[in-house]
């Protein structure tokens, strides 16, 4: 870092921190964005705590063995085109990201040496580390970067990374051609031919059309894995990678098979085999094959089977709070809900204690419907929410419903836990007058009506920033918007809030947000879901990510 | 016999032309975009209209049927878009396994049933008959899933004797023969009791025949009546029940094949069916048609082979 300059922010981050403006975890964020190495933010802090903060140094691994990991095997051939993170968890032990979000909700550099944004955070510069190698020898470059940005930029690739990078990347334009209705046919392309610059073998830089913040985070999602040019971003057996392991054997719904390649550039891996085996589609599958020891580990476990597992004496539960927030929401455009009482009336009558009790086991922390966690580094606390039955039967008759209302809530069948938190918020509701139906339907019918219905639930994966879930969820017009939520002064605050470096600056904004959501807004947002698994005690060097991805190079098993 | 055998096969095709239109029309008219499926929720309208054009899901239903049925004719049985492989590389090994579940299961329930349902029934109203009914009864009427749970917290929970999980590949604990173990075992619970009660009623009904009480007057032996004279009677009617228990085992075991995680032929069709994997099952439907329509034929002509006076 010492030959890079230091982004104009870092020294007021540094004050701020010092003057106790801000805490650990939005210094150490926000400075590891802006190109500060996580070592250089992580050393800083604790010199200013007055003791070290870097992650300890992790006792030696146990060398050799294998690891079986229970998870869903689905096809993995299309890496760019991705789903599900258990695809990726296959194809990330073989091929790597650019950066790496850590199970502290931290991103640093992977692919990448370092980063440097410009100071309106319009032009990020990447530096590729050197010294990495592809499996078949060939160095790591500039040019393999590039040629992985245009592919999942690429319309006709199908993948997700398109919607995240497209705001500062990417272009309408119309094609020419028109569709069935007439309506003229758009697509997309890089906003200008030098958006993604080569500037040597080692640098590239992203030249975007809006600032964006939150550039490093993209760089890690799942489906961006860094593949081989050569293998036209196809993936199987013996694919090259960069990663710590070579995959030798798949069968979708079996199992999948890696072997550690001995060459590996970076940390590990220290087990020989790392094996997914596919449990099925019964989650009560889990807890026979951990209970019999046919596999070391699960890729999560399900809340139902939480008091299950804690009888197992040979197994370590592991958890990790997320901000995975599942949410009803309804379409604000459409009656009753265009009245704006409806919907505090709604959030009104939800104890949300009970509900995560109910739901999820307590396994998470309680929400106050704007979707921020107080894990993002921008959340900004309001004044307490609490129940408030007598309220909502208020706010109803004001309404025009002096003898509460009748809707159909549309809720998808799995995961089993959505279905009794539906339960739960109908038991909660009907106390306020609000009678509900829940039209329970199979997932793939759900997926077509996730967007369209007046009144869903969505669960919002979780994402390392607040800005990120409010600008896909709430901004007007954007394509993920299914609640139709539209306000300007929203949305001026967001885009301010997204150009903002500044952690103060950006939690003020960040609050107005919150208190615009919880007053006006589309959402009912209980609680934020925690993850938890388990794992064999043998197993050694596991930590649970947010988004449950696995580290296979960070593995190691003691022999039985 | 060759008129028999004639009419039965062409009645074996017929159904299996119209059941491959009836479940092609169904999966085109589910409220559910193949393309949309594929890619997830969260897709653009542009992607989704690229795969739908890649997939030929633009064209016309019929020139879809058509071509597809031109392609079974020539072996062809489509691409899995869920396990991204040709649909007969997936539904012949699956089906293989499953057939061996079944074949294993078939070979204990069948020599079981029968000793069980005869001992029952050559002595009607005695201890034993009331016991071994009653045994029967509870084990067929508890559902295959409730038998699998109970079975599982017994053996692999409580005692850890057998493995809980049966992927059909060995590792260091457990060998394949010892994940058989258990879905054989609720397979046989569940299926035992009913086969048992047919041969007990059908053995119940020869006993009481003249001829039966007429060879024990003129002095022989009761075993030797049971062996002789009774047994071939009363296997005429449970044989055509026997043969469709092989309709069950392989279709209808889906519910053990989940409980157990048993790489099998019903958890593949579920599988499909929650993927919207088409062409898997549509090949999956006709395959379970065709076992269904030939273990009828079978078991007509079981029952041809028992009885003489049919043999025409």
């Amino acid at each position: 870092m010492s030959n890079q300059r230091e982004h104009p922010s870092v020294p007021k981050l540094k004050a701020q921190l010092r003057d106790g403006k801000i805490n650990r975890r939005e210094f150490l964020w926000t400075a590891t964005m802006l190109g500060v190495s996580a070592t250089v933010a992580y050393d800083f802090a604790g010199r200013v705590a007055g003791r070290s903060l870097l992650p300890e140094a992790r006792a030696a691994l146990p060398q050799g063995g294998t690891i079986r990991i229970g998870m869903r095997v689905f096809p993995i051939e299309d890496p760019h085109a991705y789903s599900f993170p258990a695809q990726s968890n296959i194809g990330r032990q073989v091929f790597e990201y650019l950066s790496k979000t850590g199970q502290d909700n931290i991103t640093r550099p992977y692919l990448l040496e370092s980063w440097e944004p410009s100071d309106d955070i319009r032009t990020w510069t990447l530096n590729i580390r050197r010294g990495v190698t592809w499996r078949n020898g060939r160095e790591f470059t500039a040019d393999d970067v590039i040629w992985n940005f245009q592919r999942v930029l690429a319309p006709e690739t199908g993948s997700s990374t398109l919607g995240l990078m497209k705001s500062y990347l990417l272009e309408e334009y119309e094609t020419g051609e028109t569709d069935d209705k007439g309506k003229p046919k758009k697509a997309t392309r890089l906003w200008d031919a030098n958006a993604i610059e080569r500037i040597d073998s080692h640098t590239v830089r992203l030249n975007c059309r809006v600032p964006q913040l939150a550039v490093p985070e993209h760089l890690f999602h799942y489906p961006f894995g860094i593949l081989d040019p050569e293998e036209g971003g196809k993936f199987g057996v013996g694919s090259n990678g960069t990663g710590a392991f070579e995959l030798v054997e798949v069968e979708v719904a079996r199992k999948a098979v890696l072997r550690a390649r001995p060459d590996y550039w970076g940390d590990g891996p220290h087990v020989d085999e790392l094996h997914f085996v596919n449990l099925g589609e019964d989650p009560a599958t889990a807890l026979t094959a951990v209970a019999s020891k046919q596999v070391d580990g699960l890729m999560n476990g399900e809340p139902t089977l939480l008091e299950a597992f804690r009888q197992q004496p040979h197994v370590d539960i592991h958890t990790v709070g997320t901000a995975t927030a599942p949410t009803v929401r309804v379409k604000q455009t459409e009656k009753p809900f265009d009245d704006v009482r409806v919907r505090v009336a709604l959030r009104k009558s939800i104890d949300s204690e009970q509900a995560l009790q109910v739901a999820y086991r307590g396994l998470g922390v309680k929400g106050e419907h704007h979707l921020v966690a107080p894990i993002h580094p921008e959340y900004a606390p309001l004044p307490e929410w609490n129940r408030d039955v007598e309220g909502a039967k208020a706010l109803l008759a004001q309404a025009g419903y002096p003898d509460g209302i009748d809707l159909t809530l549309d809720v998808r069948s799995e995961p089993r836990w959505i279905v009794d938190m539906a339960q739960n918020y109908k038991e909660q509701w009907a106390e306020a007058g609000i009678r509900v139906d829940l039209n329970v339907m199979p997932v793939p019918m759900y997926l077509k009506v996730w967007f369209t219905t007046n009144f869903g639930i969505t669960n919002w994966r979780h994402r390392p920033l607040g800005i990120m879930v409010h600008g896909l969820a709430f901004r007007t017009g954007v394509p993920w918007n299914e609640s139709g939520f539209s306000n300007a002064e929203f949305d001026e605050v967001l885009s301010k809030a997204e150009m903002t470096v500044d952690v103060e600056e950006r939690r003020d904004l960040m609050e107005r947000l919150e208190q615009i959501l919880q007053d006006e807004g589309p959402a009912v947002q209980a609680f934020f879901v925690g993850e938890y698994t388990v794992y064999d005690k043998r197993v050694k060097g596991f930590r649970l990510h947010p988004t449950l991805y696995i580290f296979g190079n960070e593995l190691g098993i003691e022999q039985a | 016999m060759f008129r028999f055998l004639t009419k039965q096969l062409s009645f074996l095709c017929v159904t299996l032309l119209s059941v491959s239109f009836i479940v092609f029309m169904l999966t085109q008219f589910t409220p559910v975009d193949a393309a949309r499926a594929i890619l997830g929720a969260y897709a653009t309208d542009e992607q989704v209209a690229h795969l739908t054009r890649e997939l030929g899901l633009d064209r016309p239903v019929l020139v879809r049927y058509v071509e597809y049925i031109g392609g079974l004719l020539r072996g062809d049985l489509g691409y899995s878009l869920h396990f991204k492989a040709p649909v007969g590389d997936i539904i012949f090994d699956r089906l293989g396994n499953t057939l061996v579940l079944a074949a294993v299961s078939f070979a204990i329930i069948v020599p079981l049933s029968i000793v069980l349902g005869v001992v029952a029934g050559m002595r009607e109203a005695s201890l034993l008959d009331r016991g071994i009914l009653i045994l029967a009864t509870f084990c067929t009427s508890v559902p295959e899933f409730a038998t699998g749970v109970v079975l599982l917290s017994i053996f692999v929970v409580n005692l850890g004797v057998l493995p809980g999980l049966s992927p059909l590949v060995a590792d260091t604990h457990w060998s394949v023969a010892q994940q058989f173990v258990l879905p054989v075992a609720t397979i046989v619970v569940f299926d035992t009791g009913y086969v048992v009660n047919m041969v007990r009623v059908s053995m119940i009904e020869v006993m009481s025949q003249s001829y039966i009480r007429t060879a024990r007057l003129k002095g022989m032996s009761f075993p030797r009546v049971v062996v002789r004279h009774a047994l071939r009677n009363a296997m005429l009617n449970p044989v055509t029940v026997i043969f469709l228990q092989i309709n069950y085992l392989i279709s209808g075991v889906v519910v053990v094949e989940t409980v157990f995680g048993y790489p099998g032929f019903g958890r593949m069709m579920l599988e499909a069916a929650l993927n919207k994997d088409v062409a898997l099952l549509e090949a999956g439907a006709l395959v379970a048609v065709f076992v269904a329509v030939l273990t009828q034929i079978l078991g007509d002509l079981g029952y041809r082979l028992l009885d003489p006076r049919i043999r025409t």
